[in-house]
């Protein structure tokens, strides 16, 4: 399942991020977002979600979330 | 020797520059403050030693290899330029990201100190680092700041760990192995192991009470701030109480109380002048002390806007703001990363523009700094409140609709784009950093609102001096240099040159060479245009209208500029939503690096000026009297010309999207 789909405030680990865009995925991972990493929603928004990953909170939109798959 | 301050973004870097160098840089609670390199000497109060300590300050990043162009320009400088020694800052509160450029630096072979910056906040939230072992394993100085504090201790401890490891080694504690930089599967693998390497060490050296992942205050503020329904009405409160405090309440008090004193002023001068050469006595007085008072007066309503827009940068909101009407940018072909710029732009368009560079993707990059300028900047507040007090008797309304209109203007203008550039099926994904909110700094918001009127108050001694004395001359002596004679105002130079102008004017209801010469010269510095009307109607107190309507009968600056209301709501309007100054469109240019879309964003801005006065006038002037305005058909010709236009665009760049997909599928 992708993030879209998470339970707000659980721990998930980040199975794989669908992108063929490799900068974006470089500057996921410089944030420390990339398979095998925790990750939790904060909360669902309109249009995106808030996560936390490390020790920082983003805001991602929804199509974002549904290229980072849990 | 050099220190460059590197780290990610939001991390502190500019703040600790200003306080160490005493600049003003801008600064606020959100990733991507900073696009440019800075450099400036260190005060010697924070170092001993003769040699002279220059800081370079360069945006965020969080990693070597760039993500946008502004990251590019840290990486290149460190990697390139070799500055004597790094000062990485790090944000205490996010450890385990920070260190990832850190170990990143450490391979550079230049020395690194480690500023554990905002260690106040990790100190509240109970989290313990030991910045010994920190040292130990990361083989550099680690040292505690809190850069918001001028004062503070560690300010100076990192300078002084500084200037004792230049030209020292350090030891690399992670070494990447020789991989092929190419190979993408490689790469990866050699960052997920130095991120195993940093995590290690933050397991061994910090002890947190409170973990990020759970839901904090913050969270529940953002619930509301961000709200799907609510978000909005909130971020336009918020936009909507900037502007009526500081140009319809606070901001109008102390003017009033100002312009009087500029107004004794030139009556003190007038008096010495009594006897002296007309011409001399009018150039000064009325001239210089008049068309400068008359952009002064106006100094303190852009000077609370500064300081309440610094409160606002500071508190953490932009970022959330951008979260709001993400949605909704996203729809016109923007991302809500567009929003900062907008915001930037309602003080200066320069800097918004500037702070497009932070959007990676080239089209939305584009497309916002041609439509920041569509913000009205601080320049403009002066003209939106003469017009405003002269007409409107200050009614609040008119501000908040100029920016209303902006923002209309600026989603259709996105909308425009995106049909003309014809790019609707390409994804570009929006993340944004959520920085913790804070108090913001009053100190902070004061010295940007001083640094703001000071800048303003050369501009008016400078350009618009300048213009003003140039307009006076040209408006004094026709084209045989001979005074031109009363009654006989339109010989002059001035009239002559602004004539032509004024005729395409006459189908937005204000084709007089006095106004058109205002508009014209607007485009130096849009103050010139209170300071040119100042001059040519050779009215000097524009601001307290009210004292003028007890004098005469209405309001005197009205009756003398001949115009209707809807005629001056027009111009108003038309001088808001034409191109920008010079300056702002020179930083449109270095932004966009395309003379097309730079040629593109003036014809569309030009257009849209036209259109709006066009159909502010007409309809206007329909709805109060009955009947269409002065010239409508020309008027109407103009405006359907620049339809068939951009329609004619939208149909080629229609078709060569479909060529081109055509071509993909074949």
């Amino acid at each position: 399942m992708n993030l879209l789909e998470a339970k707000e405030g659980e721990e998930y680990i980040i199975k794989e991020i669908i992108t063929d865009d490799e900068e974006l995925n470089a500057f996921l991972f410089s944030l420390g977002c990339y398979s095998g990493e925790p990750i939790t929603v904060i909360s669902h928004l309109k249009g995106g979600c808030v996560v936390s990953i490390k020790d920082g909170r983003y805001n991602i939109d929804s199509d974002l979330a549904q290229a980072i798959s849990i | 020797m050099r220190i460059a301050f590197a780290g990610n973004p939001n991390s502190g870097k500019t703040t600790m520059y200003n306080a160490l160098t005493g600049r003003n840089e801008h600064v606020g609670n959100w990733a991507g403050v900073t696009v440019e390199r800075k450099e400036s000497t260190i005060k010697k109060s924070y170092y001993d030693g003769l040699e002279e300590m220059i800081a370079v300050d360069l945006p965020g990043a969080y990693s070597m290899s760039p993500f946008t162009s502004e990251e590019s320009i840290t990486s290149g400088y460190v990697k390139n330029e070799k500055p004597d020694v790094i000062i990485n800052i790090v944000d205490a509160t996010n450890l385990s990201r920070s260190l990832f450029f850190t170990t990143q630096l450490l391979e550079l072979d230049i020395p690194v100190v480690v500023a554990l910056n905002k260690s106040d906040i990790t100190e509240k939230k109970q989290t313990q680092i030991n910045e010994k072992l920190l040292a130990e394993k990361l083989g550099c100085p680690v040292v505690k700041t809190v850069s918001t504090e001028s004062g503070h201790e560690g300010l100076k401890k990192v300078v002084s760990e500084a200037i004792s490891l230049k030209g020292k080694q350090q030891k690399a504690p992670y070494v990447q192995p020789d991989i092929n930089l190419k190979n993408k599967a490689a790469v990866e693998a050699a960052d997920r192991k130095r991120f195993e390497f940093v995590n290690g060490i933050v397991k061994q050296v910090e002890k947190r009470k409170v973990y990020t992942k759970d839901k904090n205050v913050q969270d529940k503020i953002d619930s509301v701030i961000t709200h799907k329904i609510i978000g909005i009405p909130i971020f336009a409160g918020i936009i909507f109480l900037v502007f009526y405090i500081s140009q319809t309440t606070l901001g109008t008090w102390i003017a009033d109380w100002l312009v009087a004193w500029i107004e004794t002023f030139q009556g003190w001068v007038g008096g010495l002048m009594e006897n002296t050469n007309p011409l001399l006595q009018a150039l000064l007085v009325e001239g210089i002390i008049g068309g400068v008072g008359a952009v002064v007066g106006f100094l303190p309503l852009v000077m609370v806007m500064y300081f309440l827009i610094a409160l606002l940068e500071d508190c953490g909101y932009m970022a959330r703001a951008t979260v709001v009407l993400d949605p909704i940018f996203k729809r016109v072909g923007l991302s809500g990363k567009s929003v900062i710029p907008m915001v930037i732009g309602t003080g200066c368009a320069i800097p918004g523009v500037m702070a497009c560079r932070t959007i990676r993707n080239e089209r939305e990059r584009r497309t916002t700094a041609m439509l920041t300028p569509f913000m009205p900047c601080g320049a403009k507040i002066p003209v939106i409140a003469l017009f405003a007090g002269a007409f409107f008797a200050d009614a609040w309304w008119v501000s908040a609709t100029m920016y209303l209109v902006g923002i209309v203007l600026v989603l259709l203008g996105a909308l425009l784009v995106k049909r003309v550039t014809g790019q609707k099926y390409r994804k570009s994904f929006f993340i944004m950093e959520l920085p913790e909110y804070k108090l913001p700094s009053l100190k902070r918001a004061c010295v940007s609102m001083l640094e703001r009127g000071k800048a303003y108050i050369v501009k008016a001694g400078t350009i618009i001096l300048v213009c003003n004395t140039a307009v006076q001359i040209m408006q004094s002596f026709n084209w045989q240099f001979q005074l031109v004679e009363e009654g006989a105002e339109s010989t002059s130079i001035l009239a002559s040159i602004a004539h032509p102008f004024a005729i395409l004017f006459i189908p937005l209801g204000f084709g007089v060479w006095q106004l058109a010469a205002a508009s014209v010269t607007g485009f130096i510095a849009k103050e010139n245009v209170v300071g040119t009307l100042a001059v040519v109607y050779g009215v000097t107190n524009l601001i307290d209208t009210d004292e003028l309507a007890l004098v005469g009968s209405g309001s005197e600056v009205a009756t003398i500029m001949g115009l209707t209301k809807v005629a001056a709501l027009a111009y108003l309007m038309f001088n808001l939503y034409t191109p920008p100054c010079f300056a702002a469109l020179g930083a449109m240019n270095s932004e966009m690096k395309s003379g097309k879309w730079l040629l593109g964003g003036i014809c569309l801005q030009l257009a849209t000026g036209y259109t709006v006065a066009f159909l502010v006038y007409q309809i206007g002037t329909l709805i109060t009297t009955g009947s269409l305005g002065t010239a409508f058909v020309p008027g109407l010709i103009a405006v359907i010309v620049f339809a068939l236009i951009i329609l004619w665009r939208i149909r080629k760049s229609d078709k060569e999207f479909a060529a081109q997909y055509s071509l993909h599928s074949a």
